[in-house]
């Protein structure tokens, strides 16, 4: 498996990109685009191949969006923005959906149900996940982050501050990862809360379930490593080490075989699962690269691997992952 | 042809001496001049002629003669041409002195000494006895005395030719002489006035004036003018033409040196005995390989010169040559002949190198290992010479000493393979400790690659190789129980997998770990620890790297276990009781214990670890704001014992910045703003490039020590950014800081606290996003004063009110804004006064809608007070936890940063009392009054207060109110800025550049509009 930068695009924003998702190909729409976030308070759509823009700058994204989804059905998606509010619009169009909104507190990682059926959302301060259908916009539930049992006193407050979520891809469990390092997992069908997984003690930015295995959850943290656990049966199955700084974002490959990750420290990491080792690196930004995504299969003509990573340096590269 | 007319004694005739025809004999005429007394300036003119002719002995014994016991009686009246004879006499001396070999030297010199003695007795102030007297002593090197010789000379006749030429070349001299680049290039530049000056006073002057200027240019790094110099003199002048053939040479590209060989070779056509130009051109024949044409060359240089540098040179190309014919034993004989030229190694060492080299081959090692020496003397760090002598020590079976060379040569030149080899082949084989000493030096130097082979080399073969390869690693081990459990080498050892680790391993491998750790590969260090420890437990190193790397990962309960277990080792370690202690001054309940550690730490390493008295000092400044202890005699003790931990620290290590920043803080809360204001400016001149610089250094510290990681750098820079007027920056920066630190409230706090300062929009569109801005701000407060029920982040929920407050306050005005922005756009010329009456009319109309909105507002408003009253009884207890959050460790730095710019501010505060109005002031004070919020409990509670009183006012009056006792918010004061936006817009262009350049804490109150011009102008 390897890496190799096909086209990278400055200045795409005007401001550091934040965040990043692959919209899937739909039904009117053959080939599957990339969604970008910035600092600059746009949302921007871009083609797969060329990175050319595919839509106007979507504005109004007050103080800069934080999170991108895509509904893998791939007609709307939504973002969200440090003004605490989701909005949810229509990717070709542009135009507004839904705006949600948490209170009391704000949202940070989002994510789609695999099915398409709920919005999930990490309601940072507030300790809990919200979720939403995606029908009416209506919300379901709030799920609560309960403290762990002997938790060390926290000196933040009592209560938890959630930063990332994430769902199998059967759609059977939803974890929930937060600044202090532990990751919630919920019981997605029955709505209940399960079990912490434990291992990281900074936060947890960015989590990812493998395709190939709905139990296995990869998680990015702040104490430079990355963990592999079995979200189900509640251990730690390894740790991955090398980045410098920060691990900010991470996805897996649709082939469930690698994991890319993006750091603090400039870089792009591309990981083997089965060797658990850092097979290739690629240093072709020069700020703090915040999302890295792998393009979903589907689509027409669509065989190939892609990953696009976005940075603080306002730039997007996208890689050949073969 | 010239001749002489001596006169006849007592007559008129005269004897004619024709100078062409003198005779061999020089009795012949010092009989007649005796006899006939003739004058003595006949007698100079006649030993000149010798002197012309090369007819030495006759010139000297004229001279000598005219110089002796009778002349000085007979002639006693006759001054000047006697002090002629004994100072030609003495140059005479002085020139046979500087072309003798050692011994005859000094004779020369005396005896040149003598003439200069007798002629100065003659009379003191002659000139011409003191310029002698010069050349002399730059002859023998003793320059600064030839200066003096020269300088009497000139004070007396500023334009002395022959004094200016030689004390410009004394100042040549001395820069030659002179180590420190600045200096010389200063004698030199001296030298060029002197030279300059002669060529002025006599202008048909010798060349030698222009080839000093041209060598005075060329020293001072001008080589353009020196090439200008150079060839102003005549075409044909050797000593100018290989001049430039040199530099010519030097510039080292292949036209500058065949445009170069072609004036050594053209110097050489004209002048076939200029040595320096004949060995230039042999060592370019040596390099091209003519080998016959160097001997030639060399031969005739030899032939021409009895200067010893330059002979050494020359029979050095010989050597050379022979050398690499392969004619070693001539090549040999040539280096020692050369070396011989030469009086100490620092002239000319390659020779030295040769002969060594030549010595080596013959198995010579005593001679050769002296030679080598001799080039080390020079070059201490020459790793060709470091090489040779290691071998040297190796074949005569020293292998220690060689092993030391060899050691040394890879320190010098890690990436010197062949030292490796020899090292090899020297011992049969390389000692672990010399390969981990490589590894080592490789590691530091950050070249973590070789270091890795090093180790890799110095290890062999063994369990760690799994390790290294990842065979064995994050998928065997269970991770559920990190770093402590040994349960997974057990299991390996019943399984059968040898876990050897020999002693003299250790330490290589506890290298690779660390090394493992700089290339962030924590799992691979993390194991080879455990390895260690598992093997030998009391290797307590491994502990304590362990508990850094738990430390890291923020996993503080395991860290202190693992320290915990490195002291069960050692209680009294140092290094363990010392982390041990800021560990726990991290934790809410450990805190206490912390300083017992710390002072454990110190006693330990008797008080020399000076680091665990800063952590003591730190801690007792930590304890003096604990709320617990707010009894002010706590308090002022533990100041007291804070402020003499760092003098101490101080004492003990000037310049530590630490120590220093700590007094300057305490200072600081004393309110003796000066001292503190003093040592905190002397702590940033020392850390300049460290956090507590400008803006641009900011960034730059972000980018290299953090990764942009650190969001209270994020912080900084905002604030910096926020006193430069540069809003957006200040906005953007604090984002990018929320996203970092996502749960940070306080950033939060800050964003929108600035975002609702930054009120000097002056487009319409800006204003309305300025509107809609401050809307959000409010939601965003209200959210805030919603989640404070969740948490307590830092500050309660009456504060927020207050900025809601605030907030809305300045909606209202921003409303005005917009208004008279609106209104400025459509008649920018109207008066003041009418714009202000649309203005009212305007907000007549809003105003309904306003009061419709105040109402929801005070609605809600009053659920919150409802919730305040609720909390009162926990107040304490909030109040007491926020302390502890904004006190912690963690942002010790940030509040010597926040306090540092309060005593700045401290001042402006004084100064801007008297301008209410001024805008600048008005930010200064919203920021304060964060400050406050933050490192301040005493103000906040202050301020806390006053809003709650304020808050159970009439609130309609409550904002004016407010903004009156923050010194926050005037509306009219904004718009006498909306007035005049041209001016305004120029003003805040002019502000910004100003801001730019001034340091914040320097930086005067920008004054109010009204007095904007005038100030600008007494800037």
């Amino acid at each position: 498996m390897k890496l190799a930068g096909l086209k990278s695009v400055d200045g795409a924003h005007e401001e550091s990109i934040w965040a990043a998702a692959w919209v899937p190909a739909a039904d009117h729409r053959p080939t599957a685009l990339l969604l970008t976030g910035a600092l600059d308070e746009t949302v921007r759509l871009w083609s797969p191949d060329d990175l050319a823009s595919a839509a106007a700058p979507a504005r109004g994204h007050a103080l800069g969006v934080v999170s991108l989804a895509a509904h893998p059905a791939g007609a709307v998606a939504a973002a969200v923005s440090l003004d605490s509010y989701v909005r949810v619009f229509d990717v070709d169009s542009g135009s507004s959906v839904a705006t949600l909104e948490a209170p009391p507190s704000e949202v940070w990682g989002i994510q789609f149900h695999p099915k398409g059926n709920a919005l999930a959302a990490a309601g940072g301060g507030s300790g809990s996940v919200k979720l939403w259908d995606t029908e009416k916009w209506k919300p379901i539930t709030s799920l609560a982050v309960p403290r762990p049992e002997g938790a060390r006193p926290d000196k933040t407050g009592s209560g938890k501050f959630v930063l990332s979520v994430a769902w199998s891809p059967d759609g059977k469990l939803l974890a929930c990862g937060s600044m202090d390092g532990t990751i919630a997992v919920y019981d997605a069908v029955r709505m209940k809360f399960l079990h912490h997984l434990e291992g990281h003690h900074m936060p947890v930015r960015s989590m990812v379930f493998s395709p190939v295995d709905p139990h296995v959850l990869f998680t990015a943290s702040d104490d430079c490593h990355i963990h592999i656990y079995d979200a189900k049966e509640k251990s730690l199955i390894g740790a991955m080490s090398g980045h410098a700084s920060w691990v900010l974002s991470i996805d897996v490959s649709p082939d469930g075989m690698a994991v890319a990750t993006g750091s603090s420290d400039r870089t792009v990491r591309l990981w083997d699962i089965n060797t658990r080792a850092s097979v290739q690196t690629m240093s072709n930004h020069n700020d703090q690269v915040w999302a890295v995504a792998f393009r979903p299969p589907g689509g027409t003509g669509v065989r190939a691997g892609r990953l696009a990573s976005v940075s603080d340096d306002k730039s997007i590269t996208l890689y050949d992952y073969s | 042809m010239a001749s002489v007319y001596i006169p006849v004694q007592g007559t008129e005739e005269e004897v004619r001496v024709a100078l062409d025809q003198l005779p061999a004999d020089a009795s012949d005429i010092l009989d007649i001049l005796k006899a006939e007394q003739a004058p003595l300036h006949l007698w100079l003119i006649i030993a000149r002629e010798y002197f012309k002719q090369g007819k030495i002995e006759q010139f000297r014994q004229i001279l000598e003669e005219g110089s002796g016991p009778e002349i000085d009686e007979y002639y006693a009246d006759v001054k000047y041409e006697r002090i002629a004879i004994l100072n030609a006499l003495g140059a005479f001396h002085t020139f046979l002195g500087k072309v003798e070999r050692a011994q005859q030297k000094e004779v020369h010199f005396k005896e040149a000494t003598q003439c200069y003695n007798r002629a100065s007795r003659i009379d003191e102030t002659e000139p011409s006895t003191w310029i002698g007297r010069g050349q002399l002593c730059v002859v023998k090197h003793d320059l600064q005395m030839a200066s003096d010789s020269f300088k009497i000379v000139l004070d007396e006749d500023g334009s002395n030719f022959p004094a200016l030429l030689g004390q410009a070349s004394v100042y040549f001299l001395m820069g030659d002489a002179e180590q420190q680049h600045k200096k010389a290039l200063d004698y030199y530049r001296n030298s060029l006035d002197l030279y300059k000056r002669a060529l002025r006073a006599y202008t048909s002057c010798p060349a030698a004036v222009r080839l000093g200027i041209a060598f005075c240019r060329y020293k001072l790094g001008q080589p353009d003018k020196a090439r200008q110099a150079f060839q102003r003199l005549d075409p044909e002048n050797i000593d100018a033409l290989v001049a430039l053939a040199i530099m010519d040479l030097q510039t080292n590209e292949a036209g500058g040196i065949r445009r170069g060989m072609e004036k050594m070779r053209r110097a050489f056509e004209i002048y076939p005995y200029c040595t320096l130009a004949l060995n230039h051109l042999a060592n370019h024949y040596f390099f091209t390989g003519q080998h016959f044409v160097v001997e030639q060359l060399t031969e005739t240089a030899l032939s021409s010169s009895n200067h010893g540098l330059l002979k050494s040179h020359a029979f050095y190309n010989l050597a050379r040559s022979y050398h690499s014919k392969g004619d070693i034993e001539t090549a040999g004989r040539y280096y020692m002949a050369s070396v011989n030229e030469i009086s100490k190694p620092q002239d000319f060492v390659l020779p030295f190198f040769g002969l060594g080299q030549i010595q080596l081959k013959f198995a010579d090692y005593k001679s050769s290992l002296a030679s080598f020496e001799k080039v080390l003397e020079v070059h201490p760090e020459n790793c060709e010479s470091l090489k040779a002598i290691g071998h040297i020590y190796a074949k005569s079976g020293e292998n220690d000493k060689a092993i030391e060379t060899f050691k040394k040569v890879t320190r010098i030149d890690p990436k010197d393979h062949q030292a490796r080899n020899l090292l090899k082949k020297a011992g049969e084989k390389i000692p672990i400790e010399l390969l981990n000493g490589i590894g080592l030096l490789h590691f530091e130097k950050g070249e973590l690659e070789m270091a890795e082979q090093s180790f890799k080399e110095a290890l062999g073969d063994g369990f760690w190789v799994s390790i290294i390869d990842g065979s064995v690693g994050s998928s065997v081990v269970n991770w559920s129980i990190q770093y402590r459990d040994q349960s997974f080498f057990h299991q390996l050892e019943e399984e059968g997998t040898p876990l050897e680790l020999p002693w003299d391993k250790v330490t290589t491998l506890f290298n690779y770990a660390r090394l493992f750790e700089e290339l962030h590969d924590t799992v691979k260090a993390s194991l080879f620890y455990r390895l260690i420890i598992f093997k030998y437990p009391d290797y307590i190193d491994a502990y304590l790297r362990l508990a850094a790397i738990a430390k890291e990962k923020n996993n503080v309960q395991l860290s202190i276990e693992l320290i915990g277990d490195a002291l069960k080792i050692d209680d009294k370690y140092p290094n363990a009781l010392s982390m041990l202690g800021s560990l726990e001054l991290q934790g809410d309940e450990t805190w206490l214990t912390a300083k017992e550690h710390f002072r454990e730490a110190k006693d330990a390493s008797e008080g020399k670890d000076t680091y665990s008295m800063l952590q003591l000092g730190n801690w007792n400044y930590f304890a003096a704001n604990r709320p617990e202890k707010k009894a002010p005699k706590f308090e002022a003790t533990h100041r007291e014992k804070a402020k003499e931990l760092y003098s101490n620290v101080l004492k003990q290590h000037r310049g530590n910045m630490f120590a220093a920043n700590g007094i300057g803080i305490l200072y600081a809360e004393k309110a003796q703003w000066d001292i503190a204001k003093e040592l905190f400016t002397q702590v940033h001149e020392a850390a300049s490039g460290s956090i507590f610089v400008q803006m641009p250094d900011y960034q730059n510290c972000l980018r290299k020590f953090f990764y942009n990681t650190d969001a209270t750098i994020l912080l900084y820079l905002a604030r910096t950014h926020y006193e430069a007027e540069q809003w957006q920056d200040c906005r953007k920066t604090l984002l990018r800081a929320i996203h970092l630190a996502p749960s940070n409230y306080l950033l939060r706090f800050n964003k929108f606290s600035a975002s609702t300062l930054q009120k000097t929009k002056r487009t319409v569109d800006e204003v309305r996003a300025t509107v809609s801005e401050l809307q959000n701000a409010i939601r965003v407060f209200s959210l805030l004063s919603v989640a404070s029920t969740y948490h307590s982040h830092g500050f309660d929920e009456r504060k927020i009110e207050t900025h809601i407050e605030y907030c809305k306050h300045l909606l209202d005005a921003a409303k005005v804004h917009r208004d008279a922005a609106e209104q400025a756009e459509q008649q920018n010329k109207q008066k003041m006064e009418v714009a202000r009456q649309i203005a009212l009319a305007d907000e007549a109309r809003r105003k309904a809608e306003e009061q419709r909105k105040a109402q929801l507002e005070r609605r809600k408003q009053e659920d919150e007070l409802k919730q305040v009253m609720q909390q009162e009884q926990h107040f304490e207890r909030v109040k007491e936890q926020w302390k502890t959050s904004s006190n912690n460790p963690g942002k010790r730095k940030d509040r010597s940063k926040h306090e540092d710019e309060e005593g700045g501010s401290e001042k402006r505060r004084r100064k801007g009392g008297r301008r209410r109005k001024d805008q600048k002031t008005k930010a200064h004070y919203g920021e304060e009054e964060e400050d406050e919020y933050r490192d301040e409990p005493e103000a906040e509670d202050d301020y806390a207060n006053t809003a709650r009183s304020n808050d159970g006012d009439d609130s309609e009056k409550a904002p004016g109110h407010l903004l009156a006792a923050a010194g926050l918010e005037d509306s009219d004061a904004e718009e006498d800025d909306m007035g005049h936006p041209q001016s305004a817009i120029e003003r805040k262009r002019r502000a910004w550049s100003e801001s730019e350049d001034d340091e914040p804490v320097q930086r005067p109150v920008q004054p109010s509009a009204g007095e904007n011009d005038l100030s600008l102008i007494r800037k």
